[in-house]
């Protein structure tokens, strides 16, 4: 699974991610799959046809209070973020192999540098394809054992996106020639999750990198070297001023350079003469320009002037046109304006969390699977998607995402919500586990043997559930639960606080992380998105002892289930995985929200569809006369 | 006047420690871990990367001896790193500070051209059409939020008549707001008129204290010119309390600075330090804190030198 945050690495970068979409306000909303292919998920005015023209400029807007500021792809834990990546790195530096083909969240292996790995038992062969740095020397398998040494030296303490690969996986890493590369693997692994979540984090790195202050550095041939090139690296990075015309960032291998960079946001890419790939830009240049909020934003979207005018920009959620139920859009907003509106989702699952570690004595009922069972029950899914997402969003119907619908969702996943709002199964469950329900009062324990092991006689169904503000209709989701609960004499004690303070007490596993457990419920709302890791196969958020594994949720069944989809290339695996792990309720499912709603000019094509995995392609991007 | 001026600094310098002091105390009170705020929950597993954060931060330090080394750190002109931004402090107040000031400045000295007049004519014109008309309307923008204010602005002239940008100056440096000065003009409006709202109010009450002083009266025994009273005397005096209000006003001024670049996508100072109480970026909100304190108490400073020269009771007082 991906990492997170925050947006925050997912945990690092699944919870960027996410921070980005909340801190901003223009993100959070998500479209159901079917809804989102091409054009089919379009309002407005139409954006076919037109006479297909060479240059002129295609403006951008970044999400709000966001700006690149981090150039270096081997991304410190400080400073990874969608933004440091798809807005920037990803333009500059092309990964080993890319992710997103239009609205699916898979490998492209179009533009992806390398053909597809060739698998064969526990060993592993790359192909590069000829692609060419801009100072002329070839992408060669160096550069990509450049990148492993790296992650292999300092990827532990300094690299966000590490996973313990290639150490924790790999025995023999050799570049058998220019082009061609060979892993050896301990284990034979499933040819999916090795290419998604391992080989997904590569992008390889030019021999000008491989220096430091004092001269050219051996870490592509020496491991002992690599700490200190990251050292100067990561320095260097530091130097925003200097991004422009620095002799380490103008080296790219990706379709755009730098001509322009602000520190504060306003960015100029102009096309990469030599790019190798597939598609050269059609563009002249390509600009992000920086917003305060999403209402600034929306602003200019709605208001063009020759200085300010947004190619690609999105709408904010207050700003929103409900969605008719069956349509993929509600009624554009600005159609008039020459634009087509288009909705986003994120590949990725979103959560509340429940702590079966709570030492507030709570514990021992959220470890009863009937009461999270009963609590699912009072999440309206529908209803929040319905009203405060106004149609823009998905249900989380288990630890893989239900939107896109990809082949890694299983067959009973797709059948939708696995507890559909229903408060009299979920009283049911109560009155049957021996809880007096005390409808609008307090529901305590009445027979504690039916109650379950560690719950007192007398003990109020009453918890702490601090949430992070900020998202209108995150707080609309935590009213309407709460009020649901007390129907059924459930108090749930929301605790509005900021984002990095839920993030710090519950994004983490409290007990693996040493810090305090002194709570029963939170929600950072950010859920977890998966990239760089892009397969939804569990290791990082469902296993035992698991850092991201917030509520400490532990079952034996489910992490041999886990271990199957990482050995295992079949989906069944992943299958039989999801399908018993969505009913245990590890964490309590709900709506994932659109990434964001976006509006394209209509004489801008090749931007749609855009990837849930959140990357952009300008260089498919072209006006029309 | 010398022993007036070197008790003001002191007291000053001694305000600008205490400030430091709880301002860094309070941050350092924020629950939660700061490493894992700005890199992530994901660092958990990582603590090699958590002690390296504090090492590098100081955070493994007391925080008496973290507030010494930023102090002696400040001393040298050296505000901190941005762990959100990765620039220096100093670098990014280099670039948004100017702008604030810019947008602030402007907006204070349109204030004031507009407010004194429109006071002296109330106070002047007490009770009548036009002291009514203007006590509406500064009413009306005193009380009304400066988003609010903002957002109405731009729909009016940028959206339902689209003759000036929704949108501040773009750009690095300070020089755009020159070229583009026309982009200045809604948030300038948009500061100022709560500004106006609120000097020509002072305004109005003190032209009324003073127009009533015996003063006054001796000058219209003299046969003095009703013009001359108001302009020579009148205004004189009354402009004394303004000029400690515009001292007092700025901290209030730099807030209502924050709302107005957010809502027209001005990124200055008040912006800046909003994003940082959101990301826990210390270094940022603790140097953003200096310079306005910095500029609260010498402004605050300057009024009471600007009032004990205008006011030489003050000085007398004083000593």
């Amino acid at each position: 699974m991906g990492r997170a945050p925050e947006h925050e690495r997912r945990p690092r970068s699944r919870l960027r991610r996410r921070m980005l979409a909340v801190t901003v306000g223009a993100a959070a909303l998500a479209l159901v799959a079917a809804g989102c292919g091409g054009s089919s998920g379009s309002s407005g005015s139409s954006s076919t046809g037109g006479t297909k023209t060479t240059g002129g400029t295609a403006t951008l807007a970044l999400p709000p209070s966001t700006t690149p500021n981090y150039v270096f792809p081997f991304t410190s834990s400080e400073f990874i973020s969608v933004t440091n990546s798809d807005y920037l790195a990803l333009l500059l530096y092309r990964p080993l192999y890319w992710f997103g083909q239009g609205s699916q969240p898979t490998v492209n292996n179009a533009i992806s540098v390398a053909d597809p790995p060739i698998f064969n038992g526990n060993k592993v062969t790359i192909n590069l394809k000829h692609y060419m740095w801009s100072n002329g020397t070839p992408v060669t398998a160096q550069n990509v054992v450049f990148w492993l040494n790296m992650e292999s030296a300092v990827g532990a303490t300094d690299y966000g996106a590490y996973t313990g690969f290639p150490n924790t996986v790999v025995t023999g890493i050799k570049a058998v020639s220019p082009t061609e590369l060979t892993m050896t693997m301990n284990k034979a692994y499933s040819q999916t999750w090795f290419l998604y979540n391992e080989l997904s984090q590569i992008t390889p790195m030019p021999t000008a990198w491989d220096r430091t202050a004092a001269g050219p550095s051996h870490c592509t041939t020496t491991i002992s070297d690599c700490a200190a090139v990251y050292a100067y690296l990561d320095t260097q990075s530091k130097a925003l001023s200097s991004y422009v015309n620095s002799p380490l960032w103008s080296v790219v291998d990706g379709p755009w350079k730098l001509s322009a960079f602000n520190a504060d946001g306003h960015i100029t890419f102009v096309p990469n003469k030599s790019y190798s790939g597939p598609v050269k830009p059609s563009l002249a240049a390509f600009q992000e320009v920086p917003f305060t909020t999403d209402t600034s934003e929306y602003s200019v979207l709605q208001s063009p002037s020759g200085a300010s005018k947004i190619d690609v920009g999105y709408v904010p959620t207050e700003d929103l046109p409900a969605k008719p139920a069956n349509a993929a859009v509600g009624t554009n907003p600005l159609a008039s304006k020459g634009y087509t509106m288009n909705p986003l989702p994120v590949w990725g699952i979103n959560y509340y969390v429940v702590n079966f570690q709570s030492t507030t004595g709570n514990g021992p009922i959220i470890k009863q699977l009937y009461f999270r069972q009963a609590l699912a029950y009072l999440m309206n899914q529908a209803a929040v998607i319905a009203g405060p997402l106004k149609g823009y969003g998905s249900i989380t119907v288990g630890p893989v995402a239900s939107a896109p619908v990809t082949s890694f969702l299983s067959p009973k996943g797709k059948q939708g919500d696995p507890f559909p709002y229903n408060p009299t199964k979920a009283k049911s469950l109560l009155t049957s586990h021996g809880w007096n329900v005390v409808a609008g009062g307090q529901t305590t324990c009445k027979t504690p043997s039916l109650c379950g092991p560690g719950v007192k006689a007398g003990q109020p169904l009453k918890f702490n559930f601090p949430y992070a503000t900020g998202t209108a209709w995150q707080e609309a989701e935590y009213t309407q639960l709460q009020s649901n609960a007390a129907a059924l004499g459930i108090k749930l004690n929301l605790q509005p606080k900021p984002f990095n303070q839920v993030t710090a007490l519950a994004a983490g596993n409290c007990v693996v992380a040493k810090i305090p457990c002194n709570w029963d419920m939170a929600d950072w709302g950010g859920g977890w998105s998966f990239a760089p890791d892009y397969a939804p196969t569990g290791e990082t958020l469902f296993k035992c002892g698991a850092i991201a594994n917030s509520g400490g949720y532990c079952d034996t069944n489910n992490d041999a289930l886990i271990n199957s989809t990482l050995t295992n290339s079949s989906n069944q695996a992943l299958y039989n995985w999801q399908d018993y792990l969505a009913p245990q309720l590890p964490m309590m499912w709900q709506p994932n929200a659109d990434y964001a709603v976006y509006e394209i000019a209509n004489n801008l094509h090749g931007v749609w569809p855009l990837s849930p995995t959140l990357t952009f392609t300008p260089e498919d991007w072209y006006f029309v006369k | 006047m010398v022993v007036f001026l070197i008790r003001r600094v002191v007291q000053a310098l001694v305000v600008l420690l205490l400030v430091t002091i709880i301002t860094f105390a309070l941050l350092r009170m924020i629950p939660g871990n700061v490493a894992v705020a700005i890199m992530g929950p994901s660092v958990y597993r990582d603590p090699a990367a958590i002690k390296l954060f504090d090492t590098t931060y100081g955070f493994n330090k007391p925080w008496y001896s973290q507030y010494l080394l930023w102090l002696a750190h400040i001393a040298q002109g050296n505000l901190g790193y941005s762990w959100k931004l990765n620039q220096s402090v100093v670098s990014l107040l280099a670039v948004r500070l100017p702008k604030t000031i810019a947008l602030v400045g402007i907006s204070t000295i349109v204030a004031l051209i507009v407010a004194i007049p429109i006071g002296t004519i109330q106070a002047v014109r007490r009770n009548k059409p036009a002291d009514h008309v203007f006590n509406a309307f500064s009413t009306i923008f005193y009380a009304m939020p400066a988003f609010l204010l903002g957002i109405l602005l731009i729909l009016v002239f940028a959206i339902k008549f689209p003759i000036l940008p929704a949108e501040g100056p773009q750009g690095a440096g300070v020089g755009v707001i020159f070229t583009e000065f026309n982009a200045m003009i809604l948030p300038i409006t948009s500061l100022a008129l709560v500004t106006i709202a609120l000097f020509s109010r002072y305004m109005r009450s003190s032209v009324l204290d003073n127009i009533t002083e015996d003063y006054v009266r001796t000058a219209k025994a003299k046969g003095a010119s009703e013009r001359r009273i108001l302009v020579r005397h009148v205004l004189r005096n009354s402009l004394i309390p303004i000029a400690t209000l515009i001292g007092l006003s700025l901290p209030g001024i730099l807030s209502g600075a924050l709302i107005t670049e957010a809502v027209f996508n001005y990124p200055g100072t008040g912006l800046l330090f909003f994003q940082a109480a959101q990301s826990s970026d210390y270094p940022v909100l603790l140097g953003i804190t200096v310079i306005v304190a910095v500029a609260t108490v010498v402004g605050s400073l300057l009024a009471d030198i600007a009032y004990a020269v205008l006011d030489p009771r003050v000085r007398y007082v004083s000593s």
